[in-house]
């Protein structure tokens, strides 16, 4: 026993000298913790700033207190206007804003048209445009919405049934029902005559309340909904096609991060001094290892969307050229990463614990595994850092929006971008550390 | 007179506040079987790395065939074959797969770089196992490919650091026979160990090495002259001769081992009065064995410390 004893010690003792697997162990799931907390629970959780464009029309006051509704919700930043080429701000049309959702700037658009709620309606009418590009994004974007304007069914319904005693007796007779019935209420039930007459919202709770989402599938035929998917209708397989550049990233710097710490393998087995005493430089073995790396990304990625395409009906080939290019420019930006990784390190275990940590919480908060309009506005900032986030983003634009080369070129940019900058840094990093030492 | 194949002048090198070279000049001659002698840390594997331009010197220059490394080190590389210490192999490739990469870096035409791999390989009696992955191999196999990985561009100067870590002795030989005949064909060889059994059977001329200076040179015999003795006397441990310390320590310098005591004789050590005093203690002549004079002692009479410490 005492054996067991000393050795346990002794494991202890050889893990605490290993402080880059002390922190890794700790750090590791701190992060992650933190990036699921900020999503799944905590003070500043739940949906923040999702995009959704709304045009009112209608000059009714249910219509304004939808709008109202949806102006003070967190979950969504609502645009009621964009800029032209010009940069003047123009108001939202039916044309324009549905463009607006197609061209992937907003999620989803709410147009409440003249015609949604008039003094002869009997029923709320609401158009309802969406892009599904996510399909967790949209069933909230969906049930927020629907959850806002279900909220004015109380008020219409009351409204509606005076309207129809009032149709079908005709006015004069009809209003002196509607003010019988109210006394009559009034006097048995203590309600007031007014309050009867003349609802207002305030007077109902059912917005978000139990009791109203147990009522929703009553007034469903009194409140209409025309949903109008804009993009992806054509799109075979939604879910492959959305999931696919999550997936294909994630593994992606998993090999890469593996790839580029082979330096540390033959370090150790004295094949990189081999090398180094052949008519080879430093410089020599750090590009055959980036484009080793690049291509290994290119040829793994394409592996990943073609399998996609054969298991799952992805459609990669209608929009090749774009998506090869989205392939080139995250996998030259991945490349770059595992580069980094490996010159920042002294060792292959902690280039390899630092890569857990930095894909794990990339593939979080770059979009690779839920939407990031869930995530708390300063996570939202920083996975736009992340070269997960915009590979993902690149690869549905490519894929489920079936874009032209224009709409990738920011993407394109960017990626090339932090590959050009992360590499920069590498060279001076592998100039000064420990790899060729 | 020899003409010079390496020149090292003045050389220093340091790693933050350890000096591994110090201010070191050393000549090393065409056709040479040049020794490096030294324990662990003396500065060996740093100037074997200065030699193939791995690393650069904090001071001084270093010429190999006239040509100064610092300033061409990717040209000169190809005069030389360099084994490292350690396998620098990749043992998911077979043997000949491994020459065919390394091969491949110093611009040797396909057909040449296949007949030296095949003479190669035949030389150190590989060929039959070419097409084994070399994680199959031996210790000494492997040391062996890790030789002739460093001759397929048939380099003028070979420099070996401490090739025959942790092989066994049938190997051991076998690669010192190759060794000496790659010297005898005209190679120059600079051979750094810490065992100097290899350094005296194997170079015709020895620098001894310590913290990073050269502290004895020359070939072996001209070293041993620096000793201040000839022979020493080693004298089997054993209750009578533990007796007889202070009678020992007449004749010269007694140095106590672990099973038996060493003598390093005085100036006018007289071996027949020696053997007539240990005779009339009644002690065995059996008990003593002549030692002929190394560069282990020599090393000890330098530093006052063993090679191996």
């Amino acid at each position: 026993m005492k054996q067991v004893y000393r050795l346990f010690l002794n494991s202890y003792l050889l893990f605490w000298k290993d402080k880059v697997s002390v922190l890794l162990t700790f750090i590791v799931p701190l992060v992650l913790m933190t990036i699921f907390g900020s999503i799944f629970g905590g003070s500043d959780s739940g949906q923040y700033g999702i995009r959704l464009a709304v045009l009112n029309q209608s000059l009714s006051p249910v219509a304004k207190q939808i709008e109202s509704s949806l102006d003070t919700m967190k979950s969504f930043r609502i645009i009621k206007s964009f800029k032209d080429d010009s940069g003047k701000v123009i108001t939202f049309d039916t044309v324009s804003i549905q463009e607006y959702v197609r061209a992937g700037k907003a999620s989803a658009a709410l147009i409440l048209p003249t015609d949604a709620y008039t003094d002869t309606s009997v029923g709320l009418y609401v158009k309802f445009y969406y892009d599904p590009k996510n399909d967790i994004e949209m069933q909230t974007i969906g049930g927020l919405v629907r959850q806002v304007v279900f909220s004015q069914f109380p008020s219409i319904i009351m409204q509606s049934g005076l309207r129809q005693t009032e149709k079908f007796l005709g006015m004069k007779s009809g209003h002196a029902f509607n003010h019988t019935m109210a006394s009559l209420v009034n006097k048995y039930f203590k309600i007031d005559t007014n309050r009867i007459l003349h609802p207002k919202l305030s007077d109902f709770h059912i917005a978000g309340s139990d009791s109203g989402k147990s009522n929703t599938n009553f007034f469903q035929n009194i409140v209409r909904i025309d949903d109008q998917q804009l993009v992806g209708k054509e799109v075979k397989n939604p879910w492959a096609t959305r999931s696919v550049g999550g997936w294909a990233m994630t593994f992606l710097l998993f090999t890469l991060t593996a790839s580029s710490s082979s330096l540390f393998e033959e370090r150790r087995s004295g094949v990189l001094l081999r090398l180094l005493t052949s008519p080879v430089s430093r410089v020599h073995i750090l590009w055959s290892k980036y484009l080793f790396n690049m291509s290994l990304g290119i040829i793994q990625l394409f592996f990943m969307f073609f399998a996609g395409w054969a298991m799952y009906q992805v459609d990669i080939f209608s929009n090749f050229f774009n998506l090869l290019l989205i392939i080139v420019a995250a996998s030259t930006a991945c490349t770059a990463f595992g580069m980094l990784l490996a010159a920042i390190s002294q060792t292959r275990q902690q280039a390899q614990g630092l890569g857990t940590l930095f894909i794990l919480s990339m593939s979080a908060i770059g979009g690779a595994w839920f939407p990031t309009t869930f995530m708390p506005a300063t996570i939202q900032f920083l996975s736009k850092l992340t070269v997960v986030y915009w590979s993902m983003d690149g690869f549905l634009e490519v894929l489920w929006r079936g874009v032209g080369i224009t709409s990738i070129l920011p993407h394109l940019g960017i990626l090339f971008g932090m590959g050009t900058i992360i590499n920069f840094i590498s060279v001076r990093r592998f100039k000064k550390g420990h790899i060729f030492d | 007179m020899a003409i010079s194949m390496i020149s090292m002048n003045n050389v220093s090198k340091k790693y933050d506040a350890v000096t591994a070279l110090d201010a070191l000049t050393l000549e090393v001659r065409q056709r040479e079987f040049f020794g490096l002698l030294g324990p662990n840390g003396a500065g060996k594997t740093t100037l074997m790395n200065l030699l193939v331009g791995y690393l650069n010197p904090d001071s001084g220059t270093i010429t190999i065939d006239g040509d100064n490394v610092t300033q061409d080190s990717l040209n000169i590389r190809k005069k030389i074959g360099f084994v490292p210490q350690s396998l620098a192999l990749y043992d998911e490739l077979t043997g000949q797969e491994n020459l065919e990469l390394f091969g491949k870096m110093f611009d040797i035409p396909r057909k040449i770089l296949k007949e030296q791999i095949r003479d190669q390989l035949h030389a150190v009696e590989l060929y039959d196992r070419r097409k084994d992955k070399t994680k199959t191999y031996s210790g000494g196999m492997k040391r062996r490919l890790n030789i002739i990985a460093s001759l397929l561009h048939d380099p003028k100067v070979l420099l070996c650091d401490e090739p025959t870590v942790g092989v066994d002795p049938q190997s051991r030989n076998a690669i010192f026979d190759f060794l000496v005949s790659l010297n005898k064909q005209g190679k120059t060889i600079i051979y750094t160990t810490h065992y100097m059994e290899e350094a005296e059977r194997l170079c015709t001329r020895i620098g001894i090495i310590d913290h990073g200076k050269i502290i004895a040179l020359g070939a072996k015999d001209k070293l041993l002259e620096q000793l201040t003795y000839e022979e020493t006397i080693a004298i089997v441990k054993n209750p009578s001769t533990e007796e007889s310390k202070n009678l020992f320590k007449k004749f010269g310098v007694l140095v106590e081992e672990e099973d038996h005591f060493e003598l390093k004789p005085a100036k006018g050590f007289l071996l027949s009065k020696f053997f007539t005093d240990i005779e009339k203690k009644g002690m065995q002549y059996s008990w003593v064995e002549l030692h002929r004079p190394t560069l282990e002692a020599l090393f000890l009479q330098l530093t006052g410390r063993r090679l191996r410490d």
